[in-house]
């Protein structure tokens, strides 16, 4: 490289570097919509076990994973997860700092919306469907998995 | 260097690639790398370029949109949109959502809108969670992340 | 993403209420955003996110998908932003979009000389940026309002912002020029920020 195609190139970096903050953020996360169910045999699917102390916390004692997909969330834009009721489930990333992510989670016919801020590690458990002959979904968001 | 360069060139920081001509960005870089003063216009630049994107979304974000949707729907009415297509057997499933559409103004999912505020002290952890809902009954907060319950359904369909 | 938009808006075209809906809720805080940005008041920001939907609903049957979706949608935005502040506002001296030597000067330098950082702890501190940020874009003309908006938020090119505004390429440049520097002398105004020439030397490793 010669002296002066050395400075050209470092005077675009000095141009170039302006690229906007915002159109950087995007997280890569693993949505998993799960069945949680009154009936059947004490049991946690065994993909579900990162999630155990959460579900623990629920009155359902099946446990079992229906979909899952991994996507990458950019920030304003809403990914869609179709749900076993017909509804769908929209996951909007809003914010992005480190390791820590805002992820707004609402569900199209409903007024539901929530916005949660997680830590990578950390997962939503979001219901997403009422519960009906004793089951309900729900949908488990991890950040950065 | 003059400063009638710096007038020329100067409005043409902050391009980004391929906006130039081969020609004005090879004469922009040359300036660049011997121009202080426009370097640091640049850097300047630089520095605060995307915080007004970011800004505005932030404040979008914070504000609750659960209206939103239900309000321009409301404007639109029940007509298709004009020039649109029908009797492709639709009606029906479009029959079976109203029902969900309706709900959504069930002034009692709106009473049960919840605004929270989760203070973590321990290092390491997130210094300040915060959680908003609305048409959700219960946010469990746990130290794997929060769970979040639908109120019991009035209206199953 | 953007088939994706085009298959909301066929069923939406087909009259699917669920679909344009989805395309709403999908949309919806970004037009805001862009619409405050150019407007400035929240609530006036509201009235014409929603009217860009309702029109957008209304031209579904005309869109012929020859730009994206997210395109037109953001054509129809900002024009009804721009028709907005225009009505409400009160003839003005307008600015000139030529750049002299003396705009050359300097001014908002030092302007966040402490670049953000990833810590989490300094959340707050960019929460009350975003504020000021807010209220240094408010007080610029309308016209370097929306070619900063159109620029960062939508990220449109040159040649993209001289068709939306209807203006030459040389213009948008200069436009953008006089745009980015009153956004430093006011966020300099706003946030209390002093020069900092030091500071802003260890910057440039």
């Amino acid at each position: 490289m010669t002296r002066r195609s050395f400075i050209l190139a470092a005077a675009a970096a000095v141009l170039f570097s302006a690229v906007p903050i915002a159109a950087r953020a995007d997280v890569p996360v693993h949505v998993r919509v799960i069945k949680g169910s009154r009936r059947g045999p004490k049991q946690v699917d065994p993909r579900l076990d990162a999630l155990r102390r959460q579900l623990s916390a629920l009155a359902y004692v099946n446990w079992q994973e229906t979909q899952e997909r991994r996507v990458t969330l950019v920030k304003g834009r809403t990914e869609f997860v179709q749900l076993p009721d017909g509804d769908m489930a929209g996951i909007t990333l809003q914010e992005e700092r480190g390791t820590i992510a805002t992820i707004e989670v609402a569900l199209a016919s409903r007024n539901t919306q929530s916005r949660l801020t997680i830590e990578k590690g950390q997962r939503i458990v979001h219901q997403v469907t009422g519960e009906r002959d004793g089951a309900a979904f729900f949908l488990t968001i991890a950040v950065w998995p | 260097m003059t400063k009638k360069d710096c007038v020329r060139f100067a409005p043409m920081i902050g391009a980004r690639e391929g906006e130039l001509s081969e020609v004005e960005a090879r004469a922009l870089a040359a300036h660049l790398a011997m121009c202080r003063r426009c370097q640091e216009l640049a850097a300047r630049f630089a520095r605060t370029d995307g915080l007004v994107a970011e800004a505005l979304l932030a404040r979008a974000n914070a504000r609750d949109f659960a209206p939103f949707v239900d309000q321009v729907m409301d404007r639109i009415g029940t007509g298709a949109p004009q020039g649109a297509r029908s009797g492709r057997g639709l009606l029906g499933w479009v029959g079976r959502h109203w029902k969900g559409t309706l709900s959504v103004t069930a002034p009692a999912l709106a009473a049960l809108a919840v605004f929270m505020y989760v203070h973590f002290g321990g290092p390491g952890q997130v210094a300040s969670l915060e959680i908003s809902s609305q048409g959700v009954s219960t946010v469990l907060q746990t130290s794997d992340g929060p769970v979040v319950l639908l109120p019991p359904e009035e209206h199953p369909s | 993403m953007e088939a994706d938009d085009l298959a909301l808006v066929e069923r939406a075209r087909a009259g699917e209420r669920d679909a344009f809906r989805a395309l709403v809720v999908r949309f919806q805080r970004k037009v805001y955003a862009v619409a405050l940005g150019i407007v400035k008041d929240p609530d006036l920001a509201w009235d014409v996110a929603q009217e860009t939907f309702v029109r957008v609903h209304r031209g579904l049957g005309d869109f012929k998908g020859d730009s994206a979706f997210s395109t037109w949608l953001f054509r129809i935005a900002t024009h009804l932003s721009i028709d907005a502040v225009r009505r409400e506002r009160s003839a003005r001296k307008e600015d000139v979009d030529e750049v002299r030597e003396s705009d050359l000067e300097d001014g908002g330098e030092g302007i966040l000389a402490t670049p953000l950082g990833t810590d989490p702890r300094q959340n707050a501190l960019r929460r009350e940026l975003g504020e000021k940020i807010e209220e240094a874009l408010a007080t610029l003309p309308e016209k370097h309002r929306t070619i900063l908006v159109l620029r960062e938020l939508e990220g449109l090119s040159y040649e993209e912002l001289a068709e939306r505004l209807g203006i030459h390429k040389g213009t948008v440049m200069s436009r953008l020029f006089h745009a980015r520097k009153k956004m430093q002398a006011a966020l300099r105004e706003y946030a209390g920020i002093r020069g900092d020439a030091d500071r802003d030397g260890e910057d440039e490793t």
